[in-house]
């Protein structure tokens, strides 16, 4: 009963390992044992070689060419005048005495987004963390609620909140039923910053905050309770055990998060436009307009002020590196 | 220094009582040991105590004032984990001197206390190091130093020997009892190592699903355990078992016929047994009697010769496991027969419910 099963399984396994086999001899024979494998590396090589070396390579030629045209033989060599027109300023304080004004103007804006996004993010995830890492009540469920915008698409993000606070959105409704004037959110540029920042914070803080709450769960238990023994206040238990025991995924998450708002785009660009004006135009849409959005299509400089960009966030990446070895070595 | 009290002292987790009604008084100085089978509630009582877990009914007492609400450091007790619970980030000195920090502690007389109790337990060496530069024996001492430093009342300990190697065990119980007679302080030590227990206790509480079976001195427990369930946790090799029933009350004792139909006599108080009665009786493997013309006839199974002591594993004709020690060494082989005697007076009789018959004779206090 089980025998005629038993070899005709046999059957099958001998005639698909025979199949298998004559490609694997004949590549072997002919490429040699040990160059075996990087005939099965070849695909990934070529696909990563394809859309991601070979771009590179290609972004280094356009930023030393000039001219609109798209096509590499049509472009003259110009050497570094992409660099230095971008970086020529009389004051770099002043971005109007800039030659790219919109340049340096992006710079900044970026800067203070970094600066403030980052900062407000890691306060805010810091403490909603510390919060749902007690026995509160519905634990799960507010650690869904903070993680929700994670998952959403950032374009979906920017509409949502677009709907909320345009010029006839729900905000402006609401606040004209409690009798109060309307204001123009997005419209105005210091509230059009405020809303950036706190859009690109709601919309990411539940990531950063997981990553907070798995490093403070990560913290032994038993070490709470010898803190307890030992006459600790809770504010020493924090600043003394908490904050020490936390702080390489704090700097996981800095430098994840620096990483991120340096790249900060789509949902900025979706929510503002970059406007009013320039106010809240950041790097990497500038990149986009100049190169892409613009006429003429400047990809010269586009492709110079991304190589630029490139070093910052590779300086941010070897730092992230460094933490997280630190990190897997204690 | 510390008298500690428990009163009635109850836990309750949700749906579950995992401590019912325990009291106990252990007097100062003394050196009390929790000693118990796994999940019998030996670290709840004591976290319990340490006010680490709160107390859901009765009463805790240190020096007679009631301390259930008070918060752990405040009960002037000082504890040992298991897992030695040191502080990963800070140097063996900052563990030692943290507990003296939060109470503002001038900073000389940290100094003076953390290096008087590193020179006591040996880790003056690596007082700049961090725990996990240490091995487990000496993450062990600097958890206890962090206890020495606070000048506690009372110390607890929650099988701190555990994680340590056997040998290690022996070096660190041996330094643990002496840390006891230098400090003089009252010391609560949780194990369910009964040889720990022996060692160091000078009283050892012996639970078993929350409620004390039997307090008393290591010697006490021994000779005189209360119940069956003491009798088979105190002592190593277990004791003996055997299934009997009262065959008549005599003078000095019982006469009582096992499963044999042989008759053992048992030098216990007859008072609380009617002719009749089954009873369990123990025999402890050092007392039983092999080689000689009279008893029970068994298998010997299998040998451990130590040189100065031999164990022999038997079988009784019911298939009954019987472990017999013998100090010295054997002349009797694996495979042969031989006849195992129960000497009268080291024979404990057990009721059906457990309890334990009077010894009337008791051989070792002689
Ligand atoms: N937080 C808790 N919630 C519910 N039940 C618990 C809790 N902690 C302990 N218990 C139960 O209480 C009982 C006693 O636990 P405890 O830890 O005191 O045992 P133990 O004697 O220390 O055992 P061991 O020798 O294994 O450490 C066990 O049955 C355990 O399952
Ligand atoms: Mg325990």
């Amino acid at each position: 009963m089980f025998k005629p099963l038993t070899q005709a399984v046999q059957l099958g396994y001998r005639t698909a390992f025979n199949l298998f086999e004559w490609p694997m001899a004949g590549a072997q024979r002919l490429v040699g044992i040990s160059r075996v494998a990087w005939l099965f590396l070849l695909p990934n090589l070529l696909i990563f070689g394809l859309f991601t070396f070979l771009p590179i390579i290609l972004n280094f030629f356009y930023a030393t060419t000039g001219s609109d045209a798209i096509l590499l033989s049509q472009r003259p060599y110009v050497g570094a005048e992409n660099f230095s027109s971008l970086l020529s300023c009389t004051d770099y304080l002043d971005p109007n005495s800039c030659r790219r004004d919109v340049f340096w103007r992006a710079v900044y804006n970026t800067g203070w987004f970094v600066v403030l996004q980052v900062g407000f993010m890691i306060a805010f995830s810091l403490v909603t963390a510390l919060i749902l890492n007690r026995d509160i009540p519905l634990k799960g469920f507010f650690r869904g609620v903070f993680f929700y915008p994670v998952l959403l698409s950032p374009v979906v993000v920017a509409l949502i909140w677009k709907w909320i606070l345009q010029r006839y959105g729900i905000f402006n409704a609401g606040l004209e039923d409690l009798g109060l004037a309307p204001v123009d959110w997005l419209i105005d540029a210091h509230w059009a910053f405020f809303w950036i920042i706190f859009v690109s914070i709601w919309a990411h803080m539940g990531f950063y905050t997981l990553i907070l709450l798995a490093g403070l769960q990560a913290i032994p238990s038993d070490v709470y309770e010898a803190a307890e023994m030992d006459g600790a206040s809770r504010f020493r238990v924090f600043s003394k055990i908490t904050m020490p025991l936390l702080m390489p995924t704090m700097v996981v998450v800095v430098v994840l998060s620096l990483i991120r708002a340096v790249q900060a785009f789509d949902e900025i660009f979706v929510l503002t436009g970059g406007g009013p004006g320039s106010a809240t135009t950041l790097i990497l849409q500038y990149i986009y307009e100049t190169g892409f959005a613009s006429r003429p299509q400047l990809f010269g400089l586009a492709a110079a002020a991304s190589i630029l960009m490139a070093v910052v966030l590779l300086v941010l990446t070897l730092l992230q590196l460094r933490a997280t070895r630190s990190q897997a070595e204690g | 220094m510390a008298v500690v009290e428990l009163q009635k002292l109850v836990k309750d987790y949700a749906g579950f009582r995992a401590i019912h009604g325990v009291d106990l008084r252990i007097d100062d100085g003394e050196f009390c040991v929790f000693v118990g089978p796994s999940g019998c509630g030996k670290s709840t009582l004591l976290r319990m105590i340490a006010g680490l877990e709160e107390i859901s009914d009765g009463e805790l007492r240190i020096d007679g004032r009631r301390v259930n609400e008070e918060r752990a450091a405040e009960r002037g007790l000082a504890m040992v984990f298991q897992s030695y619970a040191l502080y990963p980030h800070m140097t063996v000195r900052e563990n030692l001197a943290f507990g003296l920090e939060n109470i503002k502690t001038p900073k000389d007389e940290i100094r003076r206390r953390v290096d008087e109790a590193a020179r006591m337990l040996q880790i003056g060496d690596y007082m700049e190091r961090r725990p996990k530069q240490l091995s487990g024996g000496q993450r062990q001492r600097v958890a206890i130093g962090r206890a020495v430093v606070r000048e506690p009342k009372v110390f607890l300990f929650d099988e701190p020997l555990s994680n340590l190697d056997a040998e290690l065990r022996v070096v660190m119980r041996g330094e643990i009892s002496q840390l006891h007679r230098r400090l003089g302080n009252t010391m609560i030590y949780v194990t369910h190592d009964q040889v720990e227990a022996m060692t160091m206790a000078d009283k050892i509480v012996v639970l078993k699903l929350g409620t004390i079976q039997q307090v008393g001195s290591p010697l006490d427990l021994y000779n005189r355990p209360a119940n069956q369930f003491v009798a088979g946790f105190i002592g190593s090799p277990r004791m003996n078992f055997f299934e009997a029933t009262v065959a008549e009350q005599a003078r000095g004792g019982i006469v009582a016929t096992d499963e044999g139909g042989r008759r053992v006599e048992a030098a216990v108080s007859p008072e609380r047994v009617e002719p009749g009665a089954p009873v369990t009786l123990g025999v402890r493997p050092e007392h039983l009697e092999i080689g000689s013309e009279r008893g029970h006839p068994v298998t010997v199974e299998t040998i451990e010769q130590l040189g100065g002591e031999s164990y022999l594993y038997c079988r009784d004709s019911n298939g009954r496991p019987i472990t017999v020690h013998k100090s010295g060494q054997t002349r009797i082989r694996a495979g042969e027969e031989a006849k195992v005697f129960l000497p009268a007076e080291a024979i404990h009789v057990f009721r059906e419910d457990g309890s334990a018959l009077e010894r009337l004779r008791i051989g070792e206090e002689a």
